[in-house]
């Protein structure tokens, strides 16, 4: 045992390489992303990879429990969607070994398009779910999942949240175990779901839910005593413990949300009075309580969302509120103060090529007497093109959306649409986007950004490093394809001109790949001193454009509104220098020692 | 022991999680508990960011509305959007130092614009940047903020050597107790 300062997703990763994890694979996403870097950075004898998507994650760690081996699969909320194809099956044929989804959802959405409570994923698919509170139990109770798994061969979800996976604290740990590895053992008539044994299946799954019904008792707990029940789920636990203090209360600790724990939770209503549930976003365990008090002639005041916020994530006011008012003390809601500071968005690197694309792109469709499309977003860092000055995402649903979305923007409008996806997001799930425009000929133009990286994540690795993205749209049937560094203006905004003017022409897809790396990822290669940008005050006329339209964050107004440079932010790209019409803008300093290389290999 | 709560703000890529990481590897040295509740992704690119540090017998991983002892704004504009998290009481502890949002045509406030917005408020103020131009290396602003915080008596449960010995290299221990020398000069004020 040794106790370690660890962030929750290190103590998800660590509880893993503890329990014998043999094969760990994921997809990037917030707040997910932790889990695997750290098996990779410690687990030097556990198969760990990042895999094309969530679903090609989820398959894997699937296939590698089927053989008996002990599996993980991490994803964010959103990349369970993804998996799910892969996922209900996996509840219909169980497994030999373990296999445990972390499932990491992100309510209040900081970094994500909902925040869909994926405790509903154990319900549909009828896979148990374990919630931890914080990152002591994420570890406690990841060992817990892995074990509850092999005991009952079947899949176990294991459900997290922003505020457990990116908590720093101290945590407990035991030592690293030796993978639990698979061997090769077949048994069609469990995992080959043709009809015959799919039905046979249904009803195995049945039967191992009774058993998961009755296991899960031991996962959960009641504490203090009192008339009043509070039922606290997962990190509500956490707001639950702080805010009762004193108050005579007993608390159901559920770290079983579905199926939660029909003894201990009649148990625990013996002799209450009243009940309040307290969970985060939906009211899964309020549901499962209403149904067993009703089915056991249970007549009792029961509390739930009309006291505790449906939306966003869970705070110390929210639970303070709620419990005040079930325990009858006097409680005001805190109302959030608005104060007038300027807005302060999340903004893309110094050096970001994706800020150079988006410039090249208003200005190569302008060049093609293109006034007005639709621009089909998706999810990267480039999802910051919706910001102004850019206004260049008018959708952005889901990842690889842009090339479906595109195709319903031309059918029904007429207007030649650009799809705009990044390299990661491209091999995710743009392909059979691509296939489809293909197949039934959309005009459209893709424009690919190729920063060969999972950027917005943390750098992970992306397919375009081994796969030539050209080479895909030219194999796919594209017959227009080309690619243009962003950061040469002339040469890209000709390229996307002459693109534009072709698709109009022949009505069919294009593919441009502006290719130019994460700049993040470049500066990682340069040890040398960087160089600097610098502004002729003498040429300069303050025009504006390159901090009002280029928005460079090292480029910074002066009270006379000529440019200056921030020099604790320049990285010395260069990008800044075609963008000023004046030429007021040049480099000072010698380029580093591989730094083409960096950016352009 | 009692509860200590520390909002720090700023805007990604200041280097707040290595601030947190620093805190919390202080108070792990004191064997006291902490949850340090960190901003990751998207919203780290060059956005507003704040990490909620929790000290002494927590659960919950974050600071209730006006719940803060102590407010911590690596840049000042970052104190007036998180200002909601202070109280009339609370420590209010800022780098004279004003960052433009990536945003075209906006102005963020000034330093003075902010002390006047703040005057019902318990402010200190530090010029970390000039700490760290002192030192000769930029990137020693926070350790300066940190040890002026120190030195002020915000992290009075935690021994000095404790905080010197999670900086890494010489430049961060110089800021630390340049700043802290600051905090002492003005540390009559604070009453935790």
């Amino acid at each position: 045992m040794s106790k370690r300062i660890v962030l929750g997703n290190e103590a998800i990763a660590f509880g893993a390489l503890s329990s014998g994890v043999a094969v760990a694979a994921g997809y990037p996403g917030t707040p997910s992303s932790e889990i695997i870097e750290t098996i990779m950075k410690y687990g030097d004898k556990v198969y760990a990879e990042w895999s094309s998507n969530e679903k090609v994650a989820f398959e894997t760690a699937y296939g590698a429990a089927m053989m008996g081996a002990r599996a993980l699969a991490t994803m964010k909320h959103v990349g369970v969607n993804v998996a799910a194809d892969a996922l209900m099956s996996s509840s219909y044929t169980g497994v030999e070994g373990s296999l445990v989804l972390v499932s990491a959802d992100d309510p209040s959405m900081w970094s994500s398009q909902n925040e869909q409570d994926n405790r509903y994923y154990g319900m549909m698919a009828l896979i148990p779910v374990i919630e931890p509170y914080d990152p002591q139990s994420a570890y406690d109770l990841i060992m817990s999942a892995f074990e509850f798994s092999s005991e009952v061969k079947h899949p176990v979800i294991f459900r997290s949240n922003t505020r457990i996976n990116h908590v720093r604290s101290q945590v407990d740990m035991k030592d690293i175990k030796p993978p639990v590895m698979g061997r090769l053992s077949k048994n069609p008539s469990r995992y080959a779901l043709v009809p015959e044994n799919a039905r046979r299946n249904r009803k195995e799954q049945l039967r191992r839910w009774e058993i998961i019904q009755k296991k899960v008792e031991e996962l959960n707990s009641i504490e203090g005593d009192g008339k009043k029940l509070v039922i606290a789920s997962g990190i509500a636990y956490a707001f639950v413990k702080e805010v009762v203090e004193n108050s005579k209360v007993k608390i159901l600790k559920l770290s079983t949300p579905f199926p939660i724990p029909k003894e201990l939770t009649l148990k625990a209503l013996e002799d209450s009075e009243e009940v309040l549930v307290v969970e985060e976003l939906e009211p899964i365990v309020e549901m499962q309580v209403k149904d067993l008090m009703m089915s056991e002639g249970i007549m009792l005041k029961i509390h739930g969302k009309d006291l505790v916020d449906r939306t966003g994530e869970l705070t110390l006011e929210k639970v303070n509120y709620a419990v005040g008012k079930f325990l009858g003390k006097e409680v005001d809601k805190i109302d959030d103060i608005a104060f007038d500071v300027v807005p302060r968005p999340p903004a893309l690197c110094p050096g970001c090529p994706h800020r150079s694309s988006f410039i090249d792109l208003k200005k190569g469709l302008a060049l093609a007497g293109i006034k007005d499309t639709f621009f089909s977003g998706d999810i990267g860092c480039y999802s910051l093109g919706v910001l102004p000055p850019f206004n260049e995402q008018d959708s952005l649903i889901e990842m690889g959306g842009s090339l479906g979305i595109a195709n319903g923007v031309y059918r029904s409008t007429g207007v030649i649409p650009i799809a705009i996806i990044g390299d990661s997001t491209f091999f995710h799930t743009g392909l059979p986007g691509l296939a489809n425009a293909v197949y039934n000929k959309t005009p459209m133009i893709l424009l690919v950004l190729d920063n060969r990286s999972t950027a917005m994540t943390g750098q992970q690795p992306s397919p375009s490093k081994y796969i030539d993205i050209a080479n895909v749209a030219k194999g796919m049937g594209i017959e227009y394809v080309k690619a243009f560094d962003p950061f040469d203006y002339n040469t890209s905004t000709r390229i996307i001109k002459e693109t534009a003017e072709w698709v109009k022409k022949n009505l069919k897809p294009a593919v441009l790949i502006s290719k130019r790396a994460c700049a993040l990822d470049a500066l990682d290669k340069i040890e040398d001193r960087l160089p600097v940008a610098e502004v002729d005050m003498n040429k300069c006329t303050g025009c504006t454009i390159c901090y009002d339209y280029f928005t460079c964050p090292a480029i910074i107004p002066l009270p006379n509104k000529k440019a200056s440079i921030d020099l604790s932010q320049c990285i010395g790209c260069g990008a800044c220098v075609p963008i000023c019409p004046f030429k007021a803008i040049s480099m000072k300093g010698d380029k580093p020692k591989g730094w083409d290389d960096a950016w352009l290999s | 022991m009692a509860k200590l709560n520390i909002l720090i703000a700023g805007v990604g890529g200041q280097g707040i999680i290595t601030m947190g990481k620093m805190i919390a590897n202080a108070c792990e040295k004191e064997g006291i508990k902490v949850l340090v509740a960190e901003t990751h992704g998207l919203a780290q690119r060059g956005g507003a960011v704040n990490i909620h540090v929790r000290i002494g017998d927590v659960y919950s991983p974050t600071i209730a509305k006006h719940g803060a002892d102590c407010l911590i704004g690596l840049e000042a504009n970052e104190i007036l959007r998180n200002l909601d998290y202070a109280n009339r009481n609370s420590i209010i502890v800022f780098n004279e130092y004003t960052l433009k949002p990536v945003l075209p045509k906006v102005r963020e406030n000034s330093v003075e614009e902010i002390i006047k917005r703040l005057s019902n408020f318990r402010i200190f103020k530090i010029n970390a940047n000039n700490i760290a131009s002192l030192v000769g290396d930029k990137r020693v602003v926070n350790s300066a903020i940190l040890g002026f915080a120190y030195g002020l008596g915000i992290f009075k449960m935690i021994k000095e050597e404790s905080f010197l010995t999670t900086l890494r290299g010489e430049n961060n221990v110089k800021a630390f107790k340049l700043g802290l020398s600051e905090g002492l000069k003005v540390s009559d004020k604070v009453i935790i």
